[in-house]
Parts: C-alpha cells; structure tokens; sequence
C-alpha cells in the first residue's frame, strides 16, 4: 500500500476537501450577515472568523493529503448505509400523513434490509411488537401529540 | 464542613423522593445494559434517552442520564471479564487480567473485585464532588468574560487531549462544531445567521438530532457492516462475594486506582478511559512481581475499574461548578441541561441546590443500586449477550426515530438526523472522532458571547485575554496542553495507549 497512488486518495485529502466544502457553503450565506469591526461586532464578524480558521485547516489537510501519503479512507458500506437513512427518511414521511404505526412498520421493514443478518419473520414480529409498545408508552403515556393511524 | 452535611441531606431528600430513585434506578439499569452490550456504549445511549428525559423534571433527568454515565463503568467490566470484550472502552485493560481470571476459574472473585471496587471509587469520587464543588463554584463566579473566554479555549482543548489520532484533525472538528453552533439566531441582534432560510433553523441546529446523528445512527451503521459476532458464554459463575484473601490483595490497587481516577475526572482532558488505562499502568509499576499481570493479577481488576467510575462521578465537577464539559458525554449533559433551561456553570450550586446535591445523594444510592444490581444477578445481565444485533438494531432505530420527532414533534428533525447520521459516518471513514466537534457545538454559543462582551468592555483590545492573570494563567495551560500532545514523545505514547 505504499504506492504514490496513495496520493490524494488518504483520510487527510478528503477530510481537507469536506471542510472546504462546508466552510464555502457557510462563508456564502455568512456574506449577507453584517460584520462589523471589533468594536462594535456585528452577527457576521464569529461566524466569519470561524469559517476562514475552517476553510484554512480544510486546505492545509487537503494540500496535505495531495501530497504526503496519509492513511487510506475506511471503505464504505453502502447497503447499511443507504438502507438505515432511507428508514428514518421514510419515518419522518410518514408520521405525520400516515400515522405512527405505519410509519413505524415502514421504518421497520426498510430497516429490515440494512443487515444482511435478519430473518423477515423475526422482523416483522419486532415491528408488530415496537409498534405496539410505542403507542402504549409514547401516545399513551408519554402523550405525544400524534395519531396513530392516518 | 457541617454545612456540607446538611446540604447533603437535603440533598438525600431530594434523591430519595420515590420518583428520583425510581429514575435513579432506570438510569443505573440501563447504563448496566448498555454496559454489558458492546456496540453501544454511553454516548450513543444518553443520546438516545435524552428525548425521554424530556418530560422529566431536570433533577430526575441529570440523575438518570448520570445513572447510565457511572452504570456503564460498572456493566463494562461483566463482558470484559467473562467474554474477553469491554462493554466499553473504558474496561478494555480490565479484559487482560479480568477475562485471565475468569479463565483460572476466578470470575466471581474478579466480577466482586470490580463491583465492589467501583462502589469503593464512586463514594470517594461523590464526596469528592461535594467538598470541591462549592469552592470551585465560588472561585468561578468571580470570573469575568475574558476568563470566561479562556476557560471555554481550555474545555476545548481538553477535547484535543480526549480525541484519537491527529491533533490537528480534532481542532478543525471543533472548528466546526463552533461554526454549527453559530447556526440560528444571533443572540445581541436576533437576526437569522446561516439558516439557509428554513423557520426551523431559526432556534439553531436541534441538539438531539445532532448527537444523535453523529453518534448513535452512526454507530448503528457501522456496527452493521460485518458479521455480528455470537458470544456464547461458557463460563459458570456460582455465588459471588469474594474471599477476604482477595479483598486484601486488592485494597491497595482499590485505593490508587480511585485517586487516579478521581484526578483523572476532574482535569481537563482526563476522563474515565484515561484513567483506567493510567491505572493499569500504575499498578504494574508499583507490583512486586510485575509478571503477574496479564496472567490474571486481581490489581489489573481493581485498580482500572475503581479508577473509571471514581473519573465518571468526579468529572462532573467542571460540569456543575464551572460549565465546561471535560468529555463527550458531559458535552451531552450541558445539552440536557440546556434543554431543560438550565445553564451549566457556577450558579448552578446556588440557585439550583436541588440539582446538584439531589444529584450527588443519587449518586451514593445509585452506586449501591449498581452492586447489587450487578452482583447478585449478573446471570440475567450475561444471558442479555444473547439478544442478536439484527432484533436490537431495529428497536434501536425505531426508538431513535420517535425520539428526535418527539423534541418538536417535527419531521424536519428526523431529516436532520438523516443529515447528521451521514455526516458522522463519513466522519468515522475519515478518522476523524466527532466528539470535539459536539464540544465545539456545545460551547460555541458561550464561547462567542464571551468574546464578543471582553471585546466590548476592552474596547476592541484582544490583549484584555493576556492582561487578567486568570484568563492569562488557563491560556497558557491550554497552550502547555496543545503543545505537549504535538511533542513527539507524548504522540507516540498516547498512540500506543489508544491502540492497546
């Protein structure tokens, strides 16, 4: 593993490059904030300096990362990925169009295919069981103001 | 000193309302959970229960989260001593002599060795609690903004301290976790900042579904990437209460691992998997026969674990007397704190006396709670290790998601969480720990207001942060601590003591 290919493709370039990234994003719409001076700070003058101080790091690390080999970036596992954050999108859908039971059995069922490891059997008793106990204890005792069914 | 009594009965008063223990005893049971479960330790849980604590009164929701803070240290150690895997990794050096011990057919004596020492350590560590907290309370109070300032510069440097591999890495994390913490209102003008224009935003980035992103939806992800693992438990643990010869060959490591532990909780950058760690260390050094230990020393036991749960009570102090947090899970309760309108600081102890001693007297019954909790009936708490990841991990996202809603009662939240999840686990396939960055998030909002109000009141001289002797004096230990984790010699160490 001690290619140059190792080159900007290391822990330290991308890390570089995702702070650039948010420091840019921040920096834009820091732009409209008023600054100030040091006298008399306006709401844009910490936020500013904290994003320069950011964008600065992102690109030491970036250039860095371009150019000494770093330690390679942990590899990706799409499916638990991709499967757990599609179950939470699909919870907050449906919560409150569809009521939480089905938002939960959702939840549940994209859940399901995120290890490779489940039994769609004991899933679905898991979602019937964590559906039924968060009404009992969410809507009807802790009393959250949510439906239960559409 | 008689002061100190009284305020600690009332504090007992507080604790003992039947709904304090009640909580009290929640926190303890789920920290033990957790604690005997690997694959979720006590950040990832207090960020999940924290949603919960919601309806709770602040007292009953600081005793329970702090009831899984210090149960967590005592459920650590069962799988690391009977199955060779720390429930946290605050016991991961008490798997080397525990888990030998267990296998000489010395479970019992090493599993009684580790409650009883974590009780031992927990007392010490409460009272320590009580007779440092009002002093060091007093003494903040006379701080102004400028020394404020520096102490927030010095709470998040202990963040770097905490925080594994690149120092450099971990500043730029709490770099950003100030500028999250920058989102929403501006507190002198009130006007929108980085909000991108959502109504949402305008309060700032929602705590819970922040931590709760980055680390317990994160951590759920990356524990599903491989194989679970099947632990199956062939130990036999008969009765446990350990012979005097073992208590006695203990007491000492008891003791020193408790003053460790105790120092460790209270300075910035310490905490508890420092500090059981630094007690390993020490016990080896100051052993007769230091080839005893990795073959089942019960000094390798006590000293470790009476040190993490002796740094889990104390590191409270900074918290409660001075409001900065020391460590990721403090971070997580100046955010409980916050959400139920409490600021964490010196003002703490005198205008909520409830509070902080309600908190200390729950301590000293959750810490007995916790011995018979896990002695007796550590056979319930191994067959847990049962429960596959596939079942857990669904209940666990499903409690997420209701969680992070319930705040607001707001979809945008889980959204956000979705958002934070993602972040997070980039962050873990980048090696860069999350942790300051929940520093920085947490203290951003102080850290601004304190320098922006010694600006004004310098009239816009920074040399006001050099002028005052305290601001000046945790400045220069802030910079001591940043320029000590560069130098080559210490990096090298604390690479060797994280990759142990």
């Amino acid at each position: 593993m001690r290619s140059p290919a190792r080159r900007g493709h290391n822990t330290d370039f991308y890390s570089g490059l995702l702070l650039v990234a948010v420091a840019t994003v921040a920096l834009l719409y820091i732009r409209t904030l008023s600054v100030g001076t040091v006298l008399e700070m306006g709401p844009g003058y910490f936020p500013l300096g904290l994003a320069l101080v950011l964008l600065g790091m992102g690109l030491c690390l970036a250039i860095k990362g371009l150019f000494a080999e770093g330690s390679p970036i942990g590899s990706f596992h799409l499916r638990p990925l991709i499967c757990i954050l599609l179950s939470f999108t699909a919870f907050g859908v449906l919560v409150e169009r569809a009521g939480l039971i089905i938002a939960i059995l959702a939840q549940v069922a994209i859940a399901h295919f995120a290890s490779v490891e489940t039994r769609w059997r004991q899933s679905l008793v898991s979602g019937v069981l964590l559906a039924a106990a968060s009404a009992v204890i969410f809507v009807w005792l802790l009393k959250i103001p949510v439906d239960l069914l559409p | 000193m008689t002061d100190v009594f009284a305020l600690l009965g009332h504090g007992f008063a507080v604790a003992a309302t039947p709904i304090n223990l009640f909580f009290c005893l929640v926190g303890a049971i789920c920290g033990t959970l957790i604690g005997v479960l690997p694959g979720l330790g006590p950040v990832a849980t207090i960020s999940l229960l924290l949603p919960a604590t919601y309806a709770l009164s602040p007292v009953s929701a600081i005793i329970m989260l702090a009831g899984i803070y210090y149960g967590a240290q005592y459920g650590g150690s069962t799988t690391a001593i009977l199955v060779n895997i720390p429930g946290e990794s605050t016991s991961v050096v008490t798997a080397i002599d525990g888990y030998k011990m267990a296998q000489q057919g010395r479970a019992s004596e090493a599993l009684a060795i580790a409650a009883i020492g974590s009780f031992i350590a927990g007392c010490i560590g409460t009272v320590v609690i009580a007779l440092l907290g009002p002093p060091l309370a007093l003494m903040t109070q006379q701080f102004a903004s400028p020394d404020y300032f520096s102490l927030m510069v010095l709470g998040l440097v202990s963040a770097v301290v905490l925080a594994n591999g690149s120092a450099f890495r971990a500043i730029a994390m709490i770099f950003l976790g100030l500028l999250l913490g920058m989102v929403g209102m501006d507190l002198n003008t009130g006007e929108a900042r980085m909000t991108f224009g959502l109504v949402e935003l305008s309060d700032g980035i929602n705590f819970v579904a922040l931590v709760m992103g980055l680390f317990g939806v994160a951590e759920v992800i990356s524990n599903l990437e491989g194989a679970s693992v099947r632990i199956v438990n062939k130990m036999r643990i008969g009765t446990i209460w350990p012979s005097f010869r073992a208590l006695r060959g203990a007491w000492g490591a008891v003791l020193r691992g408790t003053a460790l532990g105790t120092l460790f909780g209270i300075l910035p950058g310490g905490g508890a998997t420092i500090a059981s760690f630094s007690a390993y260390a020490l016990e080896k050094r100051v052993a007769r026969d230091r080839s005893r230990f990795g073959n089942g020393a019960i000094e390798g036991v006590a000293g470790p674990e009476s040190a993490n749960n002796a740094a889990a009570q104390t590191s409270f102090v900074p918290l409660l007397t001075m409001g900065i947090p020391t460590s990721a899970t403090m971070a997580l309760m100046v955010g409980a704190l916050t959400l139920h309108g409490i600021a964490p600081g010196p003002m703490i102890i005198s205008r909520q006396p409830d509070l902080f001693w309600g908190l200390i007297a729950s301590m000293f019954l959750g810490n007995a709670m916790l011995v018979i909790i896990n002695l007796p009936m550590i056979g319930i708490w191994v067959r847990l290790l049962a429960v596959p990841y596939r079942l857990l991990y669904l209940a666990i996202v499903v409690i997420c998601a209701i969680g992070v809603y319930s705040v607001n009662n707001s979809s945008f939240d889980v959204y956000m969480t979705v958002g934070f999840s993602a972040l997070g686990y980039i962050l873990r396939k980048l090696d860069a720990e999350p942790a300051p960055l929940l520093m920085g998030f947490v203290l951003g909002p102080t850290v601004e207001e304190n320098f922006r109000r010694s600006l004004i009141t310098s009239h816009g001289d920074p040399m006001i942060f050099l002028q005052r002797p305290i601001s000046l004096a945790l400045l220069l230990v802030s910079a001591a601590l940043l320029i000590s984790i560069m130098m080559p010699a210490v990096r090298q160490r604390r690479v060797e003591v994280f990759q142990e």
